[in-house]
């Protein structure tokens, strides 16, 4: 009976995926190109040829340098300066271009934001597999696995391969960590340095698992005196790790501990310019010294509310329950620890995570820019305190039948909800705002950083005017001529990005993307003999805007 | 041991999160402050700012009334006088 009630969870779970699998093939062209991609191509490819020349791979390291040679912008800096991003995706998808001579650049970059979006897909199955584990409910865990992968924003940006990317591994080491705290066994330490050495190659912020571990440990040899076992293991975890770290890193290869510091050094040494402004509730302010709002505001605002209302008092209420364990804790009796059970400490892991995260970004003053995406992985644990919220109201209702069925009707809502918003928005999820703020407060934060719209510009640039060559400036902080990519050569070549040079251009184009204070400087000011023609609307967001020249 | 440990981390934690939310908020807002100061956009505003002053200055037929030019006339006067004196000797 239970097995057969497990084989209909996994039919239906099946079904799931493959509609979403479904959907996103027939739609995932619609994306534009992100103004990244062509770094992204460029890195890939670099250390492709360097790679082949170690092993001797002529013909590929020769098509490495012929393609890497095509890519021309005077807006990309050299490749050395930023050679020493994480390949873990960029090289093996060089990989596939030269191997499967794809010779259609939009060919490539869609390629790349399918499979970016598989890994995704991936990741949920590992964090599904997570909420089942811990709250053996199968309903309310796939539930959560659905909210995960509809939040808005995280479902517009696992196309692009950057912070959705990291978020993906990073919730796949935790997986592994939540298994390898739970059962200390060399199986799972080999996939947790795998995962976690991906986690690093793509963000600093893969550093966390290595402690977060180390002080699970320290933590339940507290508990059971078995420090010696625990730090063998560990000590075994952080050599395959480190090992692992130099194999993905090709960078690393040559001097792995200099070339290791340099990427440290480096991190502060290429930020970006330090007068950077970034708009945020209607004021330029320095991305260097965020206010102390700054996160908390933009998830607030960039999360659908009923996540973000269960997410608050799921924290909450694990936080409670945290304090009365903290200030019960007994020396030698185990019952009273910081958890109770193996569910309980997994509850710890992820509030131990994401506390130590959060008042991290705090106290060091990260830089930020456009929202929060340098911590989209943040989402994993807020759709964790999420079910672990509504899992807490079954248990409170479990003898009252109605208000039970009233809270998973809450969670079914919840999830239309995210689906409407995603089809609302599409494919602008990235610009996703909840309805806590109202349309004209919509537009006092960042927009399309990424420039994905710039598709959808040329396009209907393309459509309504059939002149031959269409000389383009824009009056925001984008690398437009980046987007042509995104379109086919044909239309391509009939467009000529000239920056902000207004007065040789017949269209500007305009999102609110400004390094500079606007304000102050009139750099991105639209010339009096331009009139507005079009902007694309998309529920209160101006994703940008078209002014044509009329003298 | 154990209570010790977890004592200590608790302690810890609430320092530094004192400090931070002490002295680190009142450097970042002096830091704040100082950086808008001094960035680009601002000082730039500033030169525009006097350059457009000048030009309205320009503009007028008066710049100073008549009590405040003999005022600056004579201290100029004397001014030039003194340092006259100071170069014969």
């Amino acid at each position: 009976m239970m097995n057969k009630t497990k084989n209909y969870q996994y039919i239906f779970l099946f079904f799931t995926y493959l509609v979403v699998v479904l959907s996103v093939l027939l739609t995932f062209k619609d994306f534009g190109i992100h103004i990244e991609e062509k770094f992204h191509r460029m890195n890939g490819l670099y250390w492709l040829n360097y790679i082949s020349q170690i092993f001797n791979f002529d013909k590929l390291s020769l098509i490495a340098e012929i393609k890497m040679g095509e890519i021309q912008d005077y807006t990309l800096s050299s490749i050395t300066d930023y050679k020493k991003y994480g390949v873990i995706f960029d090289l093996p998808l060089a990989f596939i271009e030269i191997v499967f001579n794809i010779e259609k650049i939009e060919k490539v970059y869609y390629i790349k934001h399918f499979l970016s979006f598989l890994i995704f897909l991936i990741s949920s199955f590992f964090f599904y597999q997570l909420l089942i584990q811990r709250f053996n409910n199968f309903f309310v865990s796939l539930s959560g696995t659905i909210l995960f992968i509809t939040s808005p924003r995280i479902f517009g940006d696992s196309f692009f391969y950057k912070d959705v990317l990291f978020l993906s591994f990073f919730n796949i080491a935790l997986y592994y960590l939540l298994k390898v705290s739970n059962n200390l066994n060399l199986k799972h330490i080999i996939f947790f340095s795998i995962f976690s050495a991906i986690a690093f190659n793509l963000r600093i912020f893969g550093v966390f698992l290595p402690i977060t571990f180390f002080l699970i440990l320290i933590f339940k040899s507290l508990k059971d005196k078995n420090i010696y076992n625990y730090l063998k293991f560990y000590f075994l975890y952080l050599f395959i790790l480190i090992c692992l770290i130099i194999f993905f890193s090709p960078y690393l290869w040559s001097s792995p501990l200099t070339n290791f510091l340099d990427i440290f050094v480096s991190l502060k040494r290429d930020l970006i310019d330090p007068d950077v402004r970034i708009l945020f509730n209607n004021q330029f302010i320095n991305n260097r010294n965020v206010p102390e709002t700054y996160l908390l505001t933009w998830v607030s605002i960039s999360t659908p509310i009923t996540t973000l209302l269960l997410f608050s008092l799921g924290y909450f209420f694990y936080f409670q329950r945290f304090i009365k364990r903290f200030f019960n804790i007994k020396e030698k009796q185990i019952f009273f620890d910081l958890w109770r059970g193996q569910n309980e400490q997994k509850d710890f892991i992820i509030f131990f995570l994401l506390t130590s995260f959060y008042l991290t970004l705090l106290i060091f003053n990260s830089p930020f820019y456009n929202g929060w995406r340098l911590v989209y992985f943040l989402n994993i644990f807020i759709i964790y305190f999420t079910v672990y919220q509504i899992n807490n109201f079954i248990i409170l209702y479990r003898k009252n039948y109605l208000k039970k069925k009233i809270v998973l009707l809450f969670l079914l809502v919840s999830i239309i909800h995210n689906i409407v918003c995603l089809i609302v928005y599409h494919p602008y999820q990235s610009y996703y705002f909840s309805e806590l703020i109202n349309d004209n407060k919509k537009n006092s934060f960042e927009g399309d950083y990424y420039g994905i719209a710039g598709k959808h510009f040329f396009l209907k640039l393309s459509s309504d005017y059939k002149q031959k060559k269409i000389k383009v400036a824009v009056a925001s902080h984008t690398p437009l001529h980046r987007s042509l990519e995104g379109i086919s050569y044909n239309l391509r070549k009939n467009f000529e990005v000239v920056g902000q040079e207004y007065k040789n251009a017949d269209f500007i184009y305009k999102n609110n993307i400004h390094e500079v204070n606007s304000n102050l400087n009139k750099k991105y000011n639209i010339p009096s003999n331009f009139v507005k023609i079009y902007q694309l609307n998309v529920n209160g967001v101006i994703i940008y805007e078209i002014f044509k020249n009329v003298k | 041991m154990k209570i010790f440990f977890y004592k200590s981390i608790l302690v810890f934690v609430l320092s530094v999160l004192t400090i931070h939310f002490s002295f680190g908020l009142i450097t970042k807002e002096i830091k704040i402050e100082y950086m808008n100061l001094i960035s680009k956009d601002n000082l730039e505003h500033i030169k525009n700012k006097i350059r457009k002053e000048l030009k309205n200055a320009n503009k007028k037929e008066v710049l100073i009334n008549s009590a405040d030019a003999e005022l600056l006339n004579n201290f100029l006067i004397k001014l030039k006088s003194e340092l006259e004196k100071a170069d014969n000797k």
